[in-house]
């Protein structure tokens, strides 16, 4: 059942799914055809992508674009729903670790424009609701709560507030206005310890004051109290301890398998399906254990490929970091059509990939972890762990993807910029992936391939010349 | 020494009590113009740039929006100015962001201590409160003298909602009473918004009013009035009354160019009050005002009368 890698059209891949059926391929209920999404979603950007040829590849693909129904059922089902927005990585650990809750992201519909090549209409709603083009698009969200097409209407509205994104502050604020109930709570800006105040570690190897943890962790402490009023069942301590230890082994499957993927000699896994595969991490797309299958399956078949020599994406290619996430998936396969291949990355979560601490009380542990986030401090905290993970991967070139109308982008990526040229001379370039890139894909891929060639260009330059 | 202080939330109080002088960045001169760069807030980049020139005396940010954030960051990485950037929680109804409040206070304090402050005692703190809440018994006074001056002139009654308006930018209550128009309401940054009511201490006559440090701080963080709050209930709250009292008929809504925060409000106070919402933005900087804003402008008030 296993072939060398490739990456397939979506025409190729149900080729593909045919013959893997006829080899005994068993997949799970939401498996089946991916062209099928196209005609029964309406996810028409699927034709425009490359897949990564896996069956594991296949599952998360299919895993993913049914996270509608999935919540349709667990509400058919009499399971609650949660709608957590902005943390990107702490209150679903805490939703999953009460039974019949189900958490998920609504910011997840920023994506829905390009998945449906825009043919949802969102972004228009959106603007007639009251969000127009000078918002990210994440303003999606408010098209999607109004047409309840995209996911279910949560029982329960969980918003960060604070140290957040203006974009999303407002929207979310806008959504409130509408006639949404909204439990906010406070992310304090994160921020060094004064000389003499009591601090400690996060995750991630940041610092914070106990104070802000304090705040965080008696937010967190609210937070629960609601969900387990819904949940009609208490929080208690073994509960939220166990759900930490379920969040960590997913956490621990993606960071093996960004580990094999990132330190292998070519690219055994394209930068889409990684991109794919990390966002698994932040509400386990609505099913914790087959997010946890579908990342073993990812895993096992990288291992399998590296342990072979069959990579992907070819060794000779440049290894890229990318920071922020796309709103154009397909971005992430131009990067690999220009000669790149996605070695690290920080798609705003990497709060998210962090174990969170297991010898610490449960809402401590989580505390640490939601302060660890990259969003709520400066930007040079976010720089330094960069700047690390450029020189632990070995880093040719940095890409930072800037995300339409963010309020954060318009101000970081001259900073991170500066901080990645001066700590290690790499070349950066910084680009705008709107929702459906195809009217900017010959700017994208200028900018991409000129990033190439300069780094191609210093590899040369730092290879050992002939002994004279 | 002086202080530049950036949020009408920040007590002033608590910086005079240090012995040190705070000062509005409102009613600083303007300095040169900068090109914006893209999706940067022009108040944000202001700061920025203000904190660049060499004669910058400290300044204190607020984490009100995530673009003053990001500008306290560049101010203290990038120049020599000394920065404090105050944490103004964006919630309001838990003890945890109270507490979040009184322990930033706090921190402030330590801050104007290390640039030559002395912190003051409960007895020099109260002398300080009461006589801020003297000016600002008197700045309501002139206030509402002023509106009742508006009241009785002939302009379309309107309210300027929004944020901060720069040195250099127009000054819009003129702008606005020159296109017919009268400010009944002025909500923008600095303005009626940013006016606490009266302390609560001194009033009392009780022999011992309480701890001044803890009156301040609750004083402050009870009465915040503005758009970064989560809920933002009060922001609505605040206005509708005064919008009916002062028989408003249309609101002015300015925003920063960049500023997410006020620009997403111009639905829902359309919503709220059933009155028509003119967005003015800040095309730059400092300097002028486009004439096709003019425009606009005349023909909202036009259309009012």
């Amino acid at each position: 059942m296993t072939s060398p890698p490739r990456q397939l059209t979506l025409e190729e891949w149900d080729r593909r799914h045919a013959d893997l059926l006829t080899q005994g391929l068993r997949e799970p209920p939401y498996g089946g055809r991916l062209s099928r999404h196209v005609e029964t979603e309406g996810d028409l950007r699927l034709r425009h992508l490359r897949f990564d040829n896996s069956a594991a590849a296949l599952r998360l693909w299919n895993f993913l674009l049914t996270e509608n129904q999935r919540l349709r059922a667990a509400r058919q089902k009499g399971e609650r729903l949660v709608g957590a927005m902005k943390d990107l990585g702490t209150v679903p650990v805490m939703a999953y670790a009460l039974p019949g809750l189900r958490a998920f992201y609504p910011d997840g519909a920023w994506w829905t424009p390009c998945l449906m090549e825009c043919s949802d209409r969102l972004l228009q709603l959106a603007g007639t609701l009251g969000a127009d083009d000078s918002f990210c698009p994440v303003r999606a969200m408010l098209g999607a709560f109004h047409t309840q097409e995209h996911f279910p209407e949560p029982d329960l509205l969980i918003c960060s507030a604070g140290a957040v994104c203006d974009d999303f502050s407002a929207i979310a604020a806008r959504l409130e206005r509408m006639g949404r109930d909204i439990l906010w709570w406070e992310m304090p800006r994160r921020r060094q310890p004064e000389e003499d105040e009591p601090a400690c570690l996060l995750p991630g190897g940041l610092s914070a004051p106990q104070a802000q943890v304090d705040c965080a962790r008696e937010e967190l402490e609210r937070i629960a109290g609601a969900l387990g009023g819904l949940a009609g069942c208490h929080l208690d301590a073994p509960r939220l301890q166990a759900g930490i230890q379920a969040a960590n082994a997913v956490r621990g499957a993606l960071q093996a398998l960004r580990q094999t993927v990132f330190t292998a000699p070519g690219g055994p896994l394209p930068a889409l399906e990684m991109q794919i595969a990390e966002m698994l991490a932040i509400h386990f797309c609505s099913d914790r254990q087959e997010s946890l299958g579908a990342l073993s399956d990812l895993l096992a078949e990288v291992r399998r490929r590296v342990q072979a020599g069959q990579f992907a994406i070819g060794p000779e290619a440049v290894r890229v970091y990318w920071v922020n996430p796309v709103a154009d998936l397909r971005a992430m396969n131009v990067l690999e059509s220009c000669g790149g291949r996605l070695c690290g990355s920080d798609f705003m979560f990497t709060h998210a990939l962090d174990p969170i601490p297991e010898d610490l009380p449960g809402f401590e542990a989580l505390a640490r972890t939601a302060l660890a986030d990259p969003m709520t401090g400066p930007a040079l905290d976010r720089g330094q762990r960069l700047v690390t993970e450029c020189r632990q991967n070995r880093i040719e070139a940095v890409v930072i993807s800037r995300i339409p109308g963010a309020s954060h982008c318009a101000w970081e990526g001259a900073s991170l910029r500066e901080l990645v040229a001066s700590h290690t001379g790499l070349p950066v370039v910084e680009l705008e992936v709107p929702p459906v890139c195809d009217a900017l894909l010959p700017t994208v891929r200028t900018r991409l391939e000129a990033l190439m060639e300069t780094a191609r260009a210093r590899r040369a330059r730092s290879k050992p010349g002939p002994a004279a | 020494m002086e202080i530049i202080v950036t949020s009408p939330w920040t007590p002033l109080e608590w910086i005079e009590a240090h012995g040190l002088e705070p000062r509005g960045v409102w009613g600083l001169p303007a300095c040169d113009r900068h090109a914006l760069a893209e999706g940067v807030c022009a108040f944000a980049q202001r700061l920025r740039a203000l904190a660049g020139t060499p004669s910058s005396q400290p300044m204190i940010f607020t984490t009100a929006c995530d673009q003053m954030r990001r500008a306290a960051d560049a101010a203290a990485e990038e120049t020599a100015t000394k920065v404090f950037l105050f944490n103004l929680p964006a919630t309001w109804k838990t003890p945890a962001a109270r507490r979040l409040y009184h322990q930033e206070v706090k921190r402030l304090g330590r801050f104007l201590e290390r640039l030559g402050g002395r912190a003051p005692d409960a007895a020099g703190l109260w002398s300080v409160m009461r006589d801020h809440d003297r000016r600002r018994q008197a700045e309501r006074a002139r206030a509402s003298l002023e509106k009742a001056g508006r009241t009785a002139s002939r302009g379309a009654p309107l309210a300027l909602v929004g944020g901060p308006a720069l040195p250099g930018q127009p000054n819009l209550c003129e702008l606005i009473e020159a296109a017919g128009g009268t400010v009944a309401l002025n909500a923008a940054e600095p303005g009626e918004r940013g006016l606490l009511p009266p302390l609560p201490g001194p009033q009392t006559g009780r022999a011992d009013p309480g701890d001044p440090f803890a009156i301040l701080c609750d004083h402050y963080f009870d009465h915040i009035i503005d758009v970064f709050q989560r809920p933002n209930s009060r922001l609505y709250e605040w206005l509708g009354p005064r919008l009916t009292e002062r028989r408003v008929r249309g609101l002015v809504l300015w925003v920063q160019v960049g500023c997410d925060l006020w620009r997403a409000e111009a639905m829902s106070l359309r919503e709220a009050f059933g009155l028509p919402v003119l967005v003015l933005e800040s095309t730059e900087t400092g300097g002028g005002f486009a004439a096709r804003d003019l425009n606009r402008l005349s023909a909202f008030i036009e259309s009012l009368r």
